[in-house]
């Protein structure tokens, strides 16, 4: 429950139990104000006497959906980025007879069982106890069984992406639906719990606005939005402000200098993700150290944090410019590309050149530039060409050192937190 | 030149040096319920001397309790010690400027205290063995014909009660070495938290021995009462309402000592500041604030106001969360106090 904020790393796993300590208190006292801690409440549902249940269900699904929607289209919640769980159809399908039968033997389902067995009822710690040992049971027979839980998996399906219809039009579907329940759950305790409506039920003749009339308008109204914003994901396709890209490249804010980035890989920063979108193989005959290989077809919308500073860099520029572009179209603030690539690279920082006819200041900067090339493994070239004349022929490129750590390369992503629903 | 330790103070040898384990945090849980009964228990003597209607309280049972929780407690601080032959060294000296000395003396006081006041009891709280023990009510008979007497095993008991409930917070407090414990609000903290789980358990005590239960036998009151511990006590006890009450105020003035206790930490140098955030958000900051902040505070003093106000039933859930935290905070202290180092100055 404490996924989105959890997942971004705005703290760490104390702080995560802290906040799932205050979530839990919050939702088991909702669930016992809702009367959900007695099995007579929960029971009375299935002989629509008192409808309850599903009432605070609904309620609790479209304030959810609706809430996240608008949230994600808000640009505050990144609807990809939220945990699925993946579907396995017949062992879901089993494993939902299974706790159906449990609801029905011992009046609860595990949520309001933890709640009854904390108000103190015997029936609910009874239940609490017979989940514990089912539980140990399962772990038991689990590798008897794994074959069939893992058997007819679908991956993370949702209803819209299943029946291929807009998400927000399955939002207006559901808020529709939920209206329709609670009118239905309304006329049902009518009929059968022959319960008297309320004043400001949905079904009462009354003519006036009551609280609830205007609550079910109003997320009926935000199911309405919902159906003609469209969707809600951040998916492939982007929107960009050309006039901001535009400036961007028109002032050069959009790259850094091989100067600068050797001068940073010097330093050893590691505030930066630097990203090689050359193919596999160029990358292993010759990189920039700390560099990591994502080639430009492989670029996914998750390749870090959409504020991380990230640096591209290619042969020459044409490459690195593309992935530039798609990701400041996808809202990464801080990507820039390598001014000249790896040309520039091997031109200015592996194998400078010093021409015969130099002054003793640019001599004196070619020494700063010749520790640098020896610093990444190549070799200043002191008076073969002059500055201004066409290269002579190539040094062969050495691979550079192993780094001094593991060897291997900053994950691209930080490390992967516990998923949870 | 850099000199290097190379015994187990070096942080690169031992980076937290952990001398203490489960026996010093248990000790100094039932030392601080001990010196809670012991005040709570000792008032009531006083109070039963000219208020003869509650004369049979929850409270006759706290002193002989007492006495047994001290026991235990005892034995797990003599587990800890290192060279256990020797023990009898500390009673050959008295040092004024150190704490253990004080400690151990105090012990030695409490239990003639603590047998006076169980004596005094024991016909309330065991009629039968009272009975089968003639010198002993004969002895308890004499000192109440002369309640000067019972006036002094109650100052006594609540003098020494209040002296060993600051003693186990001070014991901590006087360790310079770790920066989390360098704070003289420990020792009101113990304080307060022992007198709540005092109320508590004497809350406790009553729902396990019900006064309604009509039999003398405590064997016989504790099965009756684990049949029926959910219930509420006898209507028209005010005993365990007056019990809530104090239990509550007990739990506040901990909480704002708690408060104090880490705001004086905050406002002092950078170590204590590294120190108290290993229980703030830290290693330990779970353990802190769900169990000794959330479950062994918070969430009583809101279930006894609700039951105070008759809003909700009264239970015994209340008091063994008061319980739970209060060993919840000697542990988390005590773990969280030795991870503390002055080292940390220098990373």
């Amino acid at each position: 429950m404490t996924a989105p904020l959890f997942k971004y790393g705005l703290f760490g796993d104390e702080i995560s139990l802290i906040v799932a300590f205050g979530i839990g208190i919050a939702f088991g006292f909702v669930l016992e104000r809702a009367g959900f801690g007695n099995a007579r409440v929960l029971a009375a549902q299935f002989y629509f006497r008192d409808l309850r249940v599903l009432k605070v269900m609904f309620t609790a699904i479209v304030t959810a959906m609706t809430g996240v929607y608008v949230l994600s289209r808000m640009g505050v919640v990144d609807l990809s980025l939220v945990y699925l769980t993946p579907t396995f159809l017949w062992p879901q399908i089993v494993g939902g007879l299974i706790l159906g039968v449990g609801f029905v033997i011992g009046g609860y389902c595990p949520g309001t069982s933890c709640v009854s067995a904390a108000t103190g009822r015997i029936d609910g710690i009874v239940y609490v106890l017979g989940m514990i040992f089912g539980l140990i049971g399962f772990a038991e027979i689990y590798p008897m069984v794994e074959n069939f839980a893992h058997s007819s998996a679908l991956g993370q399906i949702t209803l819209s992406s299943l029946f291929k219809i807009p998400y927000g039009v399955l939002v207006f579907a559901v808020v529709v639906m939920a209206v329709v329940a609670f009118v239905g759950a309304e006329w049902a305790e009518t009929k059968f719990g022959g319960k008297k409506p309320d004043a400001d039920s949905l079904l009462a003749p009354a003519k006036t606005l009551a609280p609830s009339r205007l609550l079910a308008g109003g997320i009926v109204g935000l199911g309405v939005i919902a159906a003609v914003s469209g969707d809600p994901y951040r998916g492939p396709f982007a929107r960009v402000d050309t006039r901001e890209l535009a400036l961007n490249a028109g002032t050069k804010a959009d790259h850094i200098s091989v100067d600068q980035l050797a001068d940073w890989l010097v330093q050893g920063r590691n505030d930066f993700l630097l990203v090689d979108v050359r193919e596999p193989a160029e990358f292993a005959a010759y990189h920039i150290p700390e560099a990591i290989n994502v080639p430009l077809a492989a670029l996914s919308p998750d390749i870090a944090d959409r504020t991380e500073r990230i640096v591209f860099y290619s042969d020459g520029s044409i490459h690195s410019a593309q992935a530039w572009l798609l990701l400041k179209s996808l809202g990464y603030s801080n990507a820039y590309m390598l001014f000249g690539g790896l040309e520039e690279w091997k031109d200015s920082i592996l194998f400078p050149r010093l021409a015969a006819d130099a002054t003793p200041e640019q001599k004196a900067a070619f020494d700063k530039r010749a520790a640098t090339a020896a610093h990444f493994g190549g070799a200043a070239q002191t008076g073969v060409a002059p500055a201004t004349g066409t290269p002579t022929e190539t040094p062969k490129l050495a691979p550079p050192p192993p780094p001094a750590g593991d060897g291997a390369a900053p994950a691209a992503v930080k490390k992967k937190k516990k998923e949870g629903c | 030149m850099i000199e290097t330790t190379i015994h187990r103070q070096n942080p690169m040898i031992d980076p937290a040096f952990h001398a203490w384990g489960w026996e010093i945090p248990v000790y100094l849980f039932l030392g601080g319920l001990v010196a809670g009964l012991m005040i709570l228990s000792g008032y009531h003597i006083i109070r039963a001397l000219w208020d003869k209607d509650r004369a049979h309280g929850h409270y006759v049972t706290a002193p002989i309790l007492s006495l047994a929780l001290l026991t235990v407690g005892m034995g797990a601080l003599f587990l800890d010690l290192e060279h256990k032959l020797y023990v009898w060294r500390l009673y050959l000296t008295f040092e004024v400027t150190s704490p253990m000395s004080w400690g151990s003396w105090i012990l030695l006081l409490v239990y003639p205290a603590l047998a006076a006041s169980a004596l005094l009891t024991l016909p309330q709280t065991f009629p039968k063995l009272a009975r089968r023990l003639p010198f002993c009510s004969r002895c308890a008979g004499a000192l109440h014909d002369c309640p000067r007497v019972v006036q002094a095993i109650g100052f006594a008991n609540m003098l020494l009660g209040v002296m060993l409930g600051i003693y186990t917070g001070i014991l901590l407090s006087t360790l310079s070495a770790r920066p989390l414990w360098n704070s003289a609000l420990l020792g009101p903290l113990f304080l307060f938290s022992g007198l709540s789980t005092g109320a508590a358990t004497i809350h406790l005590l009553a729902h396990v021995r019900r006064p309604d239960s009509g039999s003398d036998d405590f064997s016989d009151a504790v099965l009756s009462a684990l049949v029926n511990w959910l219930r509420p006590p006898a209507p028209g006890h005010v005993g365990t309402q007056k019990l809530e009450h104090a239990d509550n105020s007990f739990l506040t003035v901990e909480l704002l000592l708690l408060g104090l206790f880490i705001v004086g930490l905050l406002s002092s140098t950078e170590v204590h500041q590294r120190a108290v955030e290993l229980i703030l958000t830290g290693p330990y900051a779970a353990a802190f604030w769900v169990l000794v902040v959330g479950c062994g505070i918070v969430l009583p003093l809101t279930l006894q106001f609700l039951q105070a106000q008759h809003r909700i039933r009264s239970t015994v859930v209340p008091a063994l969360l008061v319980i739970g935290g209060s060993l919840a905070l000697r542990i988390v202290i005590v773990a969280a106090g030795q991870a503390s180092a002055w080292t940390v100055a220098s990373h």
